[in-house]
C-alpha cells in the first residue's frame, strides 16, 4: 500500500520552493481562474465520474439482480446469456470505479465484500449442499471468498466458462438470487454513501477526512497511480510470475483483460473527467502548468491500454503462451505509474494549497 | 530532512516577527527543547508527510532497498485473505475466526469503526474469561469458548455465539452550558453453541492503528519504567503501572506494550496472536488452534498455517510503517491547544516524547525521537471505561494509555472518529469526557475551560 513512499516527505519543502512559479494561465484557452479551475474539477470528478460510475454501476446490480431471478423463474438459453450480460456490466462499472478505491468503499469494507477471490470451490460445494436458508445475514456472515463477483461468475459461467442450463439446480438458483440480491445492496450503499455525506467532504475540504484541497489531489493522483500498481504489480505479475492461471481475477468469464483495461481505463476518466458526460478532469490541472507532462501522461495511458489490447489470448493462458505481451503491458503500465507518482503527485502537491 | 525542518522553524520565526531574536539564538548552541524538535516531525526521521487514505500505509523513509523489500512482502502478507479451502494458497482460516484478513480489521493500517446497534461485528473482538487466573498468569480462559469469542466459523463449525450491541445514552452540559451526549455500549451474548458458564466476564476490544510499533518497541524498558509511578509516590494521583506479560518466545515474564490493556510484549507475538485468536492460523509462536479442545476443533487442519517467514515480514511491516507527521503545527490555535493540553495534565499520561535505544544491528529504529503521546503504561481510568476483566496485571479499570500520534489523519483514513477501546466515543470531545479515575482532575479541568479553549485542544488533537 506504499504508492507514493518517500517523496511525500518533502511536500512542505517542495511547495514553500514551488509556490512562487505558478504560471500566468491567462493565455490558456480555458480563461477561467486557476482555483476556479482546480475547484471545478474535484466537483465535476465527484458528479461525472465517481458519482456517475457508482451510479450506474448500483443501477447494473439492480438489473442483475432482476435477471437472475428470471432466470429462475424461466430458466432458459436465452435468460442464462443475459445474467452473464448483467454480470459482465456490472463488473465492467466496478472495475471502472477501481481508479478512486477511497472514500466509503474502501472504509466500509463494501471492496472485500464484493470482489475477493480467488473463490474457495470447496467451500461454495459445502454452501449449496448445506440446508440454509439463504439470507442476507446469512451471505453476510460468510468468508469473503463466498460472497461477490466471484462466487455468482462461478455459479453463473461454470468451471469452463461453459456450463448448460441443465446444470443449473435449485440450490444454486437460490444461492445466486441471495450473492446477486447481497451484491444490488452494497453497490447501492457504494452509491449512496457518495450522495450522503461524501461528497460534500470531498468537494469543499476543510474538514476532517480533508483538511485542504491539496489532500484532495494528493488522494485523487495516489489512488490512479495505486490502481496501476495494482494492476501492473499484483493482478498481472502474481499469475504471471507463478505461471499459476488459479491466481487469475476473473477466470470463468475468461474476464481478466477486459477487468484490467478497465481499471486503466478508470484512470484515463479521472484524468479525462469523463465516465459518460464529459467534464473537467486532471488533464486540466496539468494543463494549467506543464503541457509536456500532460502530452506525456497521455501517450502512456494511451499506451498501457494498447499494451492490453496486445494480449489477445484469455489472460489464464497468455501468461504461458504470450509472455512477451503480458511483460510489455506489465511494463506500460508501470511507466504510467511512476509518471503519476513522480511526476504529476508532485506538481498537484506543489501547485495546491 | 533535518536541514528542511529548520528551514521552517526559520519561517516560522520571520512569519512572527521574531527573525532577529531567532537568529541570534541560532549562535547559541542551546539543547533543543521539545517542542523545537516535535512540531511536525512525530515519528522522528521515520516521519511521512502523506495525507488522505493512505496516511497510515507508508513504508519507513529511511529503510535500505532490501529491507524496503521485506516491508513490501509483509505487506502482502498484511493483505492476504485467509480461507478454508486446502487447494488454494492462504489455507488455514478457522475452524473459528473473527475476520479473514489482518487488514479487514486494520482498514488502512488504521482503526477499527464500531459497531452500530444491531449491526454485526466486523473490526471489533469481543475477550472473554471467568474469574481466576490462565496459565502464566494470563485470564482465566473459559471452557469450550477460550480467551477469545469467535463469532464466525468455516463451513460446519459452530459459530461460538452472537454479539449483539446496544447503546444508551445520555446528555451532560459542561459548565459553561455546551450540551454533549455520551453513549454506553450493552453487550449481549445470543445463541451460544453451548452454555456460557456463569461469572463470564468480557471485554470489547477495537481494531489499533498498526503504524509506528516498532518504534515503540524500540522504546527501552528503563525509559517506560522512569514514568512509572505505581503507588503515587509524587502523589499526583496518576498511577502509571506496567504490566507484566507471559513472552512466549523468552518464556518468560517482560513489559507488556501492546493492547488495550499492554497485554502483549511484542508486535511479532501480538501479530501471532491475532493470527491465531481472529483468524485461526497458527503459526510457530502459537502452534495450537483457538478451537483445540472444542468440538469445532475437529475441522482444524493439524498444520502450522502460515511459514515462520510470512510471520516475521508481516511483523516486520507493521514496525516498518511510518508516523504521519503533523498538520497545521504552526497555527496558533493548535500551538495554544498543545499548551493547554499539558497544561490540564493530559500529558501526565499521554507523555509526549520518547527517544529510542540505539541499536546498531536495526538502525531504521534507532535512537528516533518520536512523539507518541503515551508513558505506555496502565491507569486507572474509572468505573465508566472498565471492563472489570483482569489481564496479567492489568486490573478491571485499568488501560494502557493509548499513543495518540496520527489520530487527527483517523477520519481521513477510515472514515470515522470512534475511540476507546470499544470506539463508544464518536469525536474527541467524547472519548475526553469518557476519562475518569486518575484522569478525572484533567477531565474537569478541561470541561471548565472555555468553549474556545476547548477547541483550541480538540484543533491540537487534530493536528497530530
Amino acid at each position: 500500500m506504499n504508492t507514493f513512499k518517500k517523496i511525500a516527505a518533502f511536500t512542505i519543502a517542495a511547495t514553500v520552493a514551488l509556490a512562487a512559479c505558478k504560471k500566468d494561465s491567462n493565455n490558456n484557452a480555458d480563461t477561467t481562474n486557476p482555483e476556479d479551475v482546480k475547484k471545478g474539477i474535484v466537483t465535476d470528478l465527484a458528479t461525472n465520474v465517481i458519482m456517475a460510475t457508482y451510479d450506474d454501476m448500483s443501477a447494473k446490480a439492480d438489473n442483475l439482480a432482476s435477471t437472475v431471478s428470471a432466470f429462475n423463474a424461466q430458466p432458459t438459453d436465452a435468460n442464462l446469456t443475459s445474467c452473464r450480460v448483467a454480470w459482465l456490466t456490472v463488473r465492467q462499472a466496478w472495475e471502472r470505479s477501481e481508479g478512486f478505491l477511497f472514500g466509503p468503499v474502501a472504509t466500509n469494507n463494501i471492496d472485500p465484500r464484493i470482489d475477493t477471490w480467488p473463490v474457495n470451490y470447496q467451500s461454495l460445494d459445502s454452501v449449496l449442499a448445506n440446508n440454509q436458508t439463504y439470507t442476507d445475514s446469512y451471505i453476510e456472515s460468510l468468508e469473503d471468498a463466498l460472497r461477490g463477483f466471484h462466487p455468482l461468475e462461478y455459479l453463473l459461467f461454470g468451471q469452463d466458462g461453459k456450463k448448460k442450463v441443465a446444470a443449473f439446480n435449485q440450490r444454486e438458483f437460490d444461492y445466486m438470487a441471495a450473492l446477486s440480491q447481497n451484491l444490488k445492496k452494497l453497490c447501492a450503499q457504494a452509491a449512496t454513501d457518495w450522495h450522503n455525506g461524501f461528497r460534500a467532504d470531498f468537494t469543499a475540504p476543510g474538514n476532517a477526512t480533508y483538511a485542504t484541497q491539496r489532500e484532495v489531489y494528493e488522494e485523487l493522483v495516489n489512488a490512479i497511480a495505486g490502481i496501476c500498481d495494482e494492476v501492473a504489480n499484483g493482478k498481472i505479475k502474481e499469475p504471471y510470475d507463478l505461471k499459476d492461471p488459479s491466481l487469475e481475477e476473473s477466470p470463468f468469464a475468461a474476464n481478466s483483460i477486459k477487468d484490467f483495461a478497465d481499471n486503466i481505463q478508470s484512470v484515463a476518466n479521472i484524468y479525462y473527467g469523463k465516465y459518460t458526460a464529459d467534464g473537467r478532469g486532471l488533464e486540466d490541472f496539468v494543463k494549467l502548468y506543464n503541457l509536456s507532462l500532460h502530452n506525456k501522461i497521455a501517450q502512456q495511458i494511451q499506451a498501457a491500454t494498447n499494451s492490453l489490447v496486445n494480449v489477445t489470448l484469455p489472460f489464464g493462458q497468455a501468461i504461458t503462451q504470450q509472455p512477451t505481451q503480458v511483460q510489455n503491458a506489465i511494463d506500460a503500465i508501470n511507466t504510467l505509474k511512476e509518471t503519476l507518482e513522480t511526476e504529476l503527485l508532485p506538481l498537484v502537491q506543489a501547485n495546491t494549497k | 530532512m533535518q536541514k528542511h525542518h529548520s528551514k521552517i522553524y526559520v519561517l516560522l520565526a520571520l512569519g512572527v516577527l521574531y527573525a532577529s531574536l531567532a537568529f541570534q539564538a541560532c549562535n547559541k548552541p542551546e539543547p533543543l527543547t521539545e517542542s523545537d524538535r516535535n512540531e511536525w516531525y512525530s515519528g522522528g526521521n521515520q516521519t511521512v508527510f502523506v495525507s488522505g487514505s493512505g496516511a497510515y500505509s507508508q513504508s519507513f523513509p529511511l529503510l535500505t532497498e532490501q529491507k524496503e523489500e521485506i516491508h513490501e512482502v509483509g505487506d502482502v502478507g498484511f493483505e492476504a485473505v485467509f480461507n478454508s479451502d486446502p487447494n488454494q494458497l492462504n489455507y488455514g482460516l478457522g475452524p473459528l475466526f473473527n475476520n479473514v484478513s489482518c487488514a479487514s480489521c486494520h482498514v488502512g493500517d488504521g482503526r477499527g469503526k464500531a459497531p452500530e446497534a444491531g449491526e454485526a461485528l466486523s473490526s471489533l473482538l469481543i475477550r472473554i474469561s471467568i474469574p481466576g487466573v490462565g496459565a502464566h498468569g494470563s485470564p482465566n480462559p473459559v471452557p469450550g469458548f477460550g480467551g477469545q469469542l469467535q463469532q464466525k466459523g468455516i463451513l460446519g463449525a459452530a459459530p461460538e455465539a452472537t454479539v449483539n450491541v446496544a447503546y444508551t445514552e445520555q446528555t451532560y452540559t459542561f459548565p459553561d452550558g455546551e450540551a454533549y451526549t455520551l453513549r454506553k455500549p450493552i453487550y449481549t451474548l445470543t445463541a451460544p453453541y453451548q452454555a456460557l458458564p456463569s461469572g463470564l466476564m468480557i471485554s470489547p476490544r477495537m481494531a489499533s492503528p498498526v503504524f509506528g510499533l516498532g518504534l515503540l518497541e524500540a522504546v527501552s524498558e528503563a525509559d517506560i519504567m522512569a514514568l512509572s509511578d505505581v503507588d503515587d509516590a509524587n502523589g499526583d494521583g496518576i498511577s502509571g503501572k506496567p504490566n507484566r506479560v507471559w513472552n512466549v518466545e523468552k518464556q518468560s515474564f517482560t513489559l507488556g506494550r501492546f493492547g488495550w490493556k499492554a497485554g502483549q510484549p511484542t508486535v511479532i507475538q501480538q501479530s501471532a496472536g491475532a493470527y491465531n485468536e481472529d483468524m485461526g492460523v497458527t503459526s510457530f509462536i502459537f502452534p495450537v488452534e483457538s478451537t483445540h479442545g472444542q468440538p469445532q476443533g475437529v475441522l482444524a487442519t493439524g498444520k502450522k498455517e502460515i511459514s515462520d517467514s510470512v510471520l516475521f515480514t508481516v511483523a516486520y511491516y507493521v514496525r516498518t510503517l511510518a508516523v504521519p507527521g503533523r498538520r497545521k503545527a504552526d497555527d496558533a490555535t493548535v500551538q495554544h491547544g498543545k499548551a493547554l493540553f499539558k497544561q490540564v495534565g493530559c500529558t501526565n499520561c499521554h507523555n509526549a516524547m520518547f527517544t529510542t535505544q540505539t541499536n546498531v544491528a536495526a538502525p531504521e529504529f534507532s535512537n528516533h525521537t518520536i512523539f507518541p503521546y503515551t508513558d505506555m503504561l496502565l491507569h486507572d481510568m474509572g468505573e465508566g471505561l472498565a471492563d472489570n476483566r483482569p489481564e496479567f496485571d492489568a486490573d478491571g479499570y485499568e488501560w494502557r494509555t493509548p499513543p495518540l500520534w496520527g489520530i487527527g489523519l483517523t477520519k481521513a483514513v477510515n472514515g470515522h472518529n470512534n475511540f476507546l477501546h470499544d470506539g463508544r466515543a464518536r469525536n474527541f470531545i467524547e472519548a475526553i469526557m469518557w476519562h475518569a479515575g486518575e484522569a478525572e482532575t484533567a477531565k474537569n479541568k478541561f470541561a471548565t475551560l472555555s468553549k474556545a479553549n476547548r477547541t483550541a485542544i480538540i484543533k491540537f488533537l487534530e493536528s497530530l
